[in-house]
């Protein structure tokens, strides 16, 4: 139970981004660091804030990285996922 | 009726395989591309008064892409009488997003739920009368793969006359962004969509473990190329052999049956020599054209192709490259205008001109069939001719691609990179059945007329000459003259002789075009090449030089710029020029080892010596003081990260 609290109480406060996921550990985006260009992009393909999202796979090399917004599955580049701060569920 | 339809819906919805089902042959393609980013035009086939119209797939209308911009300026030049926008069952909310856009149009839209066949499938309920109320318009679940639901699509379309009221602003009051966009859609697809979709999902996350493996997903991708390209060249080979043959004997037998009924020596020889001979050669290298194009259009079709670019991005970019540009590059493979023309999904300007610089490095179907036939001249039939070729095709566009890069007009990159993974769905076979057949028609329009026309011209050249037609005394004629001049210019490159200088700049109007030129300006071409390594030499400059005319007017086409497209001439020219001298030094070498160790030896460090003065010149211009070297210097860091 008290574990339980400091592991919500962890996952609120520390940050972290979509790139450091390990596989199949789903989050919530909960900012998207990038141009204002970029974002709307990002945005119309399903990829919000508030939007659940988890990692799939890494590509070779780790770059680019396959992730699942919603219903769809996207291909960033690392350098934007690392750009992307979820919250752990 | 006299109606004009528009389909309008995301990338990979099926918009394509609909307007094959409901047009059939009744269609016209813009453009080469195998990606549809060129409008389509057709007619319904079975009322030919309704013109259909497939527009570009996209994601929304916000104008930043050319597709987008190329739709929206559609719509408004050109207003349809109705739209028909198709949204992939399988993906609703992505796929409505466009929706809730284009219902702000004001143009009277009908919606088409496509993959109906798949939601039966998998028991899926779908509410069409609760959907169309959502969305104030008519919802017709169709299949286009399966033919289900189209002729009351387009008749519902038809008779669709009133502008839909969605109003999202007076539910929102006031802004409407992206974020509430998806919100009104998460809100209101469990009013109408009940069930999920589960197996087309799980199938591909299965094969994608396979495909997109870490370790694996890289060498099983070169392994599919390899097979596609041995398929498509042996098998091709073998065929494309048998139309030579077939048409030789056309040549011959008419020239026997010309000359017996005494029909003027002139004529004789430009219908059988010139005509027949032009087309034959073009024409034999239609099956491996055919096979290659359609192997190509599997792997797109099966959503194949997208993964290739995810697992390519990384090592592209070390090239200056992304992963957009692999499929251009694999398209040049078959033909290079159809690689160039695919260039245009490339957002990124500086990434878009490097790709279509480098993508005729890559040989192409008819410089493929130049390499296959110097491999059954001189080396006994074996596939190292064009093996090699390919990979120095390959090492040409890595090495001179980080060459570009290092010009600091190459070195910006601004674009972002994100994909959208489609599922994996076996190939729909009518639909590369229609992209083949347009390939087919421009081949053959391109190689028809073309290279008609140059056969005759250099037929022409051949045997006319300053005293008239030479009645096949070669020295006579306007073609030996030019020859001779040229062969000067190649004498560093091993192959001095006019009949090699002439087959050259009759590779500018297609590649083929060497074959035939070699065999008619010589009865021996063998005796050409002195040794392999001339061949190669000669073979290279044929790979790395300007491409065929066609090619070089697609990239014109793209790049829009005569400055640019110029540089990509002298480019190319450059580096076909350095690699085939660089290949006979070598051959020289090879043949005289004992006398050219000291010599070797010199330029050895000459060469090291200059590749470290070209790093000299990778430099920031910042004139700092004191600054000795550009490339880790503090403060100019950010120029230099990709």
């Amino acid at each position: 139970m008290f574990f339980a609290y400091l592991k919500d109480f962890w996952n609120k406060f520390i940050p972290m981004v979509l790139s450091e996921l390990k596989i199949g550990q789903k989050a919530i985006i909960k900012r998207v660091l990038a141009q204002e260009r970029v974002k709307e992009r990002l945005a119309e393909l399903g990829l919000i804030e508030g939007q659940t999202a988890f990692v799939v796979r890494f590509a070779p090399f780790f770059d680019p990285v396959e992730i699942k917004v919603g219903d769809v599955y996207l291909a960033i580049r690392k350098g934007q996922a690392d750009k992307i701060v979820v919250e752990k569920i | 009726m006299n109606k004009k339809i528009a389909l309008i819906g995301n990338p990979n919805c099926g918009k394509t395989t609909l307007f094959n089902a409901l047009t059939g042959t009744y269609q016209k393609v813009g453009n080469w591309s195998g990606v549809t980013t060129e409008k389509k035009e057709g007619f319904y086939k079975k009322d030919k008064s309704i013109q259909i119209v497939d527009l570009p797939g996209l994601y929304s209308l916000s104008a930043r892409s050319k597709d987008e911009m190329a739709v929206i300026d559609y719509l408004n030049n050109e207003r349809p009488d109705v739209i028909i926008n198709v949204v992939d069952g399988t993906n609703l909310k992505r796929n409505l997003f466009l929706t809730t856009l284009l219902l702000e149009l004001k143009i009277p839209l009908v919606m088409a739920v496509n993959h109906y066949d798949r939601l039966l499938k998998e028991n899926v309920e779908l509410d069409v009368e609760l959907m169309s109320g959502v969305f104030k318009s008519p919802v017709i679940p169709v299949s286009a793969l399966k033919g289900i639901n189209l002729d009351k699509l387009v008749s519902e379309a038809v008779n669709r006359r009133t502008v839909a009221y969605f109003d999202l602003k007076a539910l929102y009051k006031g802004e409407v962004g992206v974020s509430e966009r998806y919100d009104f859609i998460e809100k209101s697809i469990p009013r109408f969509f009940k069930g999920q979709l589960k197996k087309g999902e799980q199938i591909t996350q299965r094969i994608d473990n396979v495909l997109l493996h870490k370790k694996w997903g890289i060498p099983i991708f070169v392994m599919v190329m390899l097979l596609v390209y041995f398929v498509s060249i042996r098998l091709g080979g073998v065929l494309g052999g048998l139309v030579q043959t077939a048409f030789d004997e056309l040549e011959f037998s008419l020239g026997s049956a010309m000359t017996t009924r005494k029909i003027p020596q002139w004529i004789t020889s430009l219908s059988c020599e010139a005509v027949i001979g032009g087309i034959g050669t073009v024409a034999s290298f239609l099956p491996q054209i055919l096979i290659l194009f359609t192997l190509l259009a599997v792997m797109e079709q099966s959503g194949y192709s997208a993964r290739t670019s995810f697992l390519l991005d990384r090592i592209f970019r070390t090239f200056g490259l992304g992963g957009k540009s692999f499929i251009p590059m694999m398209l040049g493979c078959g033909c290079t205008v159809s690689g160039l023309m695919s260039t245009r999904t490339i957002e990124d300007r500086n990434e878009k001109i490097m790709t279509i610089y480098l993508t005729p490095f890559i040989p192409c179907g008819a410089k493929t069939a130049v390499f296959g036939w110097f491999s059954s001249l001189l080396f006994g039939g074996s596939a190292v001719v064009a093996t090699s070729m390919y990979f120095l095709g390959i090492f040409s566009v890595c090495f001179f691609g980080r060459l570009l890069k290092r010009f600091k007009f190459f070195s910006e990159s601004r674009g972002s990179f994100v994909l959208e993974i489609p599922e994996l769905k076996p190939p729909h076979f009518k639909d590369v059945f229609f992209v083949l057949k347009e390939k087919v028609k421009d081949f053959v329009t391109k190689a028809g007329l073309i290279v008609f026309v140059f056969s005759v011209i250099l037929w022409a050249l051949r045997n006319l000459g300053f005293s008239g037609y030479t009645n096949g005394e070669v020295e006579k004629s306007f073609l030996f003259l030019i020859g001779n001049l040229l062969k000067y210019l190649f004498y560093p490159l091993g192959f001095s002789s006019w009949q090699t200088s002439v087959a050259v700049v009759s590779g500018i109007f297609a590649k083929e075009a060497v074959i035939e030129t070699l065999n008619l300006l010589s009865n021996s071409p063998k005796d050409l090449f002195r040794s392999g390594f001339t061949a190669f030499s000669f073979t290279s400059f044929i790979l790395l030089s300007p491409p065929c005319i066609a090619s070089i007017m697609t990239a014109h086409r793209e790049l829009k710029n005569k400055k640019l497209t110029f540089y990509m001439l002298v480019f190319q020219t450059a580096v076909a020029y350095v690699v085939s001298f660089f290949i006979n030094m070598v051959g020289i070498i090879v043949n005289h080892l004992n006398r050219l160790i000291l010599p070797l030896f010199i330029v050895i460090i000459i060469i090291v010596a200059f590749s470290f003065s070209i790093k000299k010149l990778k430099t920031c211009d910042k004139n700092c003081s004191n600054c000795k070297s550009g490339e880790k210097c503090q403060k100019t860091e950010k120029r230099f990260t990709t």
